[in-house]
């Protein structure tokens, strides 16, 4: 029974590692707000004091800005009102997506007998590269892979004069993916471009 | 691997982003339509008509203000402080020790692993393999578990499986050393300097 419990807490603590390495954790974001917000609250707090304490205002007098308020969309040019509250329109907008949207990384997992394995997409981009460069003998600058979620794509310019299949790197590039054991397996495209490049 | 509190930011963020984006509709609905202005105008008025009765109502005899400013500031403090508190989380749970044993199989006194230990040997380890170009290990506590976070940097080109599975053998040799097996995340990434070293492809 202890043992059975052990596993569950097991599985559900890697899930938990696994979810944390997979998803962004919106760290900067945070801060950046929690910037914003300490530094409203500490101006504001600064002519809180003054006027508790009876002293005159140090920027803006509490009265006279409730005042300004209350008389807001004649006071104000109408370009003004609306160019700045669009732009904390479009800031809010960036705060709220920051925190409902998944933040998914460009990260992929790896099976492993021990503990928890991922890799940056880039790192696969770069096996794969090397893989279809090969296998098409041209250089690195004529090949290019684009690895997202649920797809490969590699784009590769031939060496003029010397033809390249495409059923042979495609072949080579699923190779070299199906050893990373990625789940569920990206689809492959290949693309070779009709037009070569000289002197490689 | 850590102990960031991931639901308190998105909570946060989604909170506060609500408010901005309302906040910054009633200035564009105040610039934009008349009626808008003139509710604007009312229900301001009536609530300053209120904030004065307050500030009238909470003046002590003898005092020259109210004491509703001292209490606003009290709670201006105590949000700064929770600012703070939200602020100092994140990152937080890196461990100073990975492993205490208070038992030591009957025999007199503790022992008690310092993280450096795993540190130290797995990078020694990692440092020597030509395919790595950097690596960082460091424990962290998550769920008041003890763990190993490592991040490698390969020369890009190669295996992302090789690599892990070269690394998972050191893991597992330290287990053997040490005698416990922690979780272990390994992040496989590239890095400005991985870029550095040559570049063939590119990621969207």
């Amino acid at each position: 029974m202890t043992q059975l419990r052990d596993d569950t807490a097991r599985d559900s603590l890697r899930a938990g590692l696994v979810r944390r390495e997979m998803h962004s954790s919106r760290a900067p974001a945070s801060l950046i707000l929690a910037f914003l917000l300490a530094a409203l609250c500490l101006y504001v707090l600064l002519e809180v004091l003054l006027e508790a304490i009876g002293q005159p205002p140090w920027l803006l007098d509490p009265r006279g800005f409730a005042a300004w308020l209350n008389q807001l969309p004649d006071n104000a040019s109408p370009l003004v009102l609306g160019a700045s509250g669009t732009l904390i329109l479009l800031a809010g907008l960036v705060f709220f997506l920051q925190g409902v949207l998944p933040g998914r990384l460009h990260r992929h997992l790896l099976p492993s007998r021990r503990g928890i394995v991922v890799v940056d997409d880039e790192v696969i981009a770069a096996a794969l590269a090397r893989r279809a460069r090969l296998a098409a003998n041209v250089t690195r600058e004529q090949v290019l892979v684009t690895v997202t979620r649920s797809t490969v794509e590699v784009q590769l310019r031939p060496t003029s004069g010397r033809p390249v299949s495409e059923v042979a790197i495609q072949a080579a590039v699923e190779d070299e993916l199906a050893r990373t054991g990625i789940e569920p397996v990206p689809l492959v495209t290949v693309r070779v471009s009709a037009s070569g490049v000289v002197g490689q | 691997m850590n102990q960031t509190p991931r639901a308190l930011n998105r909570v946060v963020l989604a909170v506060c982003g609500l408010a901005l984006m309302a906040a910054g509709a009633l200035v564009v609905a105040l610039a934009v339509f008349e009626p808008v202005a003139r509710w604007w105008r009312s229900a301001t008025a009536e609530a300053g008509n209120r904030l004065d009765q307050l500030l009238a109502d909470t003046t002590l005899p003898g005092q020259p203000g109210s004491w509703v400013w001292l209490a606003a500031a009290g709670g201006l403090v105590v949000v700064l402080l929770l600012l703070l508190g939200w602020t100092v989380q994140q990152g937080s749970g890196r461990l100073g020790t990975v492993v205490v044993d208070y038992d030591g199989d009957g025999a007199p006194g503790i022992v008690s692993l310092g993280s450096e230990v795993a540190e130290q040997a797995l990078k020694a380890a990692l440092h020597e393999r030509p395919n790595i170009l950097h690596a960082s290990v460091a424990a962290y506590e998550y769920r008041r578990v003890p763990g190993l976070r490592l991040r490698v940097l390969p020369r890009p080109g190669v295996a992302p499986q090789a690599v892990a599975a070269d690394i998972m053998e050191l893991v597992e040799a330290l287990d053997q050393v040490v005698g416990f097996d922690p979780p272990v995340v390994l992040s496989i990434g590239a890095g400005a300097r991985s870029r550095l070293v040559r570049a063939d492809h590119r990621v969207h």
